[in-house]
């Protein structure tokens, strides 16, 4: 092995650059042909391009990827307030004796929220149920009937795995909005929102919602917040609450 | 290695060192931003109301209306008109503080004098009675506490005796003893009963009342014994109402299909976006190269 031949490998073919010139590489029948210095420019241009190109779209996708809210769905069209026999002003005594019957339909004007309710019951670990379908709503059957004194509970999903449920829009009610509930005999129990909340699920406030109250209220209950992907689950819920006004 | 390949290489390293140290700093920076993603919470907005209603438990006594009034002013707050014997208004909404409870015969202006007053204290989340008992001729107005909450899977009763026709009642609820001669214009604190149908009679020497309830577990109730035209009459007044059985904890309502999705994505923009700017820097460098060259 002479000095001189290590130095030769080492010296990288581009270090000699002339105009199209051919190396030879030692140990290998191959000559590798050198692009002359305007190809390599160009090609050097192009590169650079290539890499600002990609740069810059990862960057637009980086931003335009992270939403500061989910995707805009269609608005909802405007549910008419329900109509037909209204249930007469009940005088305060009858309030307290009255039977009222189960709820079977729900309309929320303000949020396009038309939905008839199924019932709702505990789970084995004792949670709240929560409707089997993502378009429907339904009432805890637990809870005091919407209507009769105490406070009802009507549960809907926000969103299913693809899209919006029913209870999608529920965070966006403000105080003063209506909620009509259609009740088993054809009347009609109408709320009056009182204000909406978002709760961690960790820090739920059991008996302001499933509490005992003296007057006719209601509740509603959808999640809301963020959501974690590794437990499949929102960390918040959002709840409405809402007393009787006729 | 001749001296311009090793400062070639230098520059390379020190470009290629700053290019990963930028990238690493805003790798960095964007992991911190999504870590600190916005706890969600609301804070529970603390009730700081309470609840009375007004009732006139005075036999033989007339139809009056009561007016309430914030303590120490002239307006009133709230006017029930027209309340006569047996009357039991819905529970009213108050803002807690102190109240004056004034009563005046139906009708009567409200710049008349009163014919019954007295005070009370609202706490926030407590529910009040504010009835005229006693006789039409020796009325007065009492203030009873009722209470909301029961046992778990229990339901609560208390009886009001408003009757005059007999002057001490006994209570039973299928057969079980509520109240034991209970005297006229006395009260009885909640008993805790369980849920379900049952037979409730109020008698004394010789007149007597029955109905038949549903007592709901979570819920607490008031029956009422009052004079009836020659005979005794049962009122059951629900007084306050829960769940049966309280859920625990939040409730699953979404599957977050329309959730935001941190995470995956920002990572797979970020690594595109380190590989393009890696990318671009050899293209630079070649570029520098191939002009030092010229």
């Amino acid at each position: 092995m002479s000095p001189a031949r290590p130095e030769l490998h080492h010296e990288p073919p581009y270090l000699d650059v002339q105009s199209p010139v051919h190396v030879r590489v030692p140990g290998f029948a191959l000559r590798i042909r050198v692009p002359g210095r305007k190809l390599q420019r160009t090609l050097a241009v192009a590169v650079l391009v290539l890499g600002l190109g990609i740069t810059a779209s990862s960057a637009a996708g980086l931003i335009s990827g992270r939403p500061g809210r989910p995707a805009v769905y269609a608005a909802p069209e405007v549910a008419p307030a329900p109509h037909g026999r209204w249930a007469a002003a009940p005088s305060e005594e009858t309030v307290a004796v009255q039977r009222v019957p189960p709820p079977v339909f729900l309309t929320i004007p303000a949020i396009g929220v038309r939905t008839r309710l199924i019932r709702l019951g505990l789970t084995a670990s004792g949670a709240l149920q929560a409707p089997r379908t993502t378009s429907v709503a339904g009432w805890y059957s637990g809870s005091p009937r919407p209507g009769a004194i105490g406070s009802a509970v009507i549960g809907g999903h926000v969103d299913s795995y693809v899209g919006p449920g029913v209870f999608f829009r529920l965070r966006l009610l403000h105080r003063g909005d209506r909620i009509f509930i259609r009740q088993g005999n054809g009347r009609l129990a109408v709320f009056w929102v009182s204000s909406v909340h978002r709760y961690l699920k960790s820090r739920f406030p059991t008996s302001a919602v499933y509490g005992p109250v003296p007057t006719p209220q209601l509740r509603l209950i959808t999640c809301g917040g963020t959501f974690d992907p590794a437990r499949g689950s929102y960390l918040s819920n959002v709840i409405v609450y809402a007393t009787l006004i006729s | 290695m001749t001296h311009r390949a090793r400062a070639c290489l230098m520059r390379q390293i020190s470009w290629t060192g700053r290019l990963l140290a930028a990238c690493a700093l805003a790798l960095g920076a964007l992991g911190a931003l999504a870590t600190a993603a916005p706890a969600a919470s609301a804070a529970a907005t603390a009730s700081t109301s309470g609840w009375l209603r007004l009732a006139n438990l005075s036999p033989g006594a007339p139809t009056f209306d009561i007016y309430l009034y914030a303590v120490g002013s002239t307006d009133a707050r709230l006017v029930l008109r027209g309340i006569s014997y047996g009357m039991v208004s819905g529970y009213q909404v108050i803002p807690a503080g102190s109240y004056t409870v004034a009563t005046r015969m139906a009708g009567q202006p409200a710049s008349s004098a009163p014919a019954l007053s007295s005070t009370v204290a609202v706490s926030a989340g407590h529910a009040y009675t504010m009835a005229s008992t006693g006789p039409s001729s020796d009325p007065r107005l009492e203030l009873l506490s009722d209470q909301l909450t029961t046992p778990k899977g229990r339901a609560v009763v208390r009886i009001i005796q408003a009757s005059l026709h007999e002057s001490q009642v006994t209570v039973t609820a299928s057969g079980h003893v509520l109240a034991r001669d209970l005297a006229f214009g006395s009260a009885t604190t909640y008993a805790t009963v369980p849920p379900g149908h049952w037979n409730v009679r109020a008698a004394g020497r010789t007149m007597s009342a029955t109905a038949r309830d549903a007592w709901t577990a979570g819920t607490s109730y008031t029956l009422v014994v009052l004079d009836g035209a020659g005979h005794l009459e049962l009122e059951c007044l629900t007084d306050g109402s829960g769940s049966k059985a309280m859920p625990g904890g939040g409730a699953e309502m979404g599957f977050g299909g329309t959730a935001l999705r941190p995470g995956p994505s920002s990572l797979r923009w970020l690594a595109g976006m380190t590989g393009g700017a890696l990318i671009a820097a050899c293209g630079g460098l070649w570029l520098r190269r191939t002009r030092a060259a010229a």
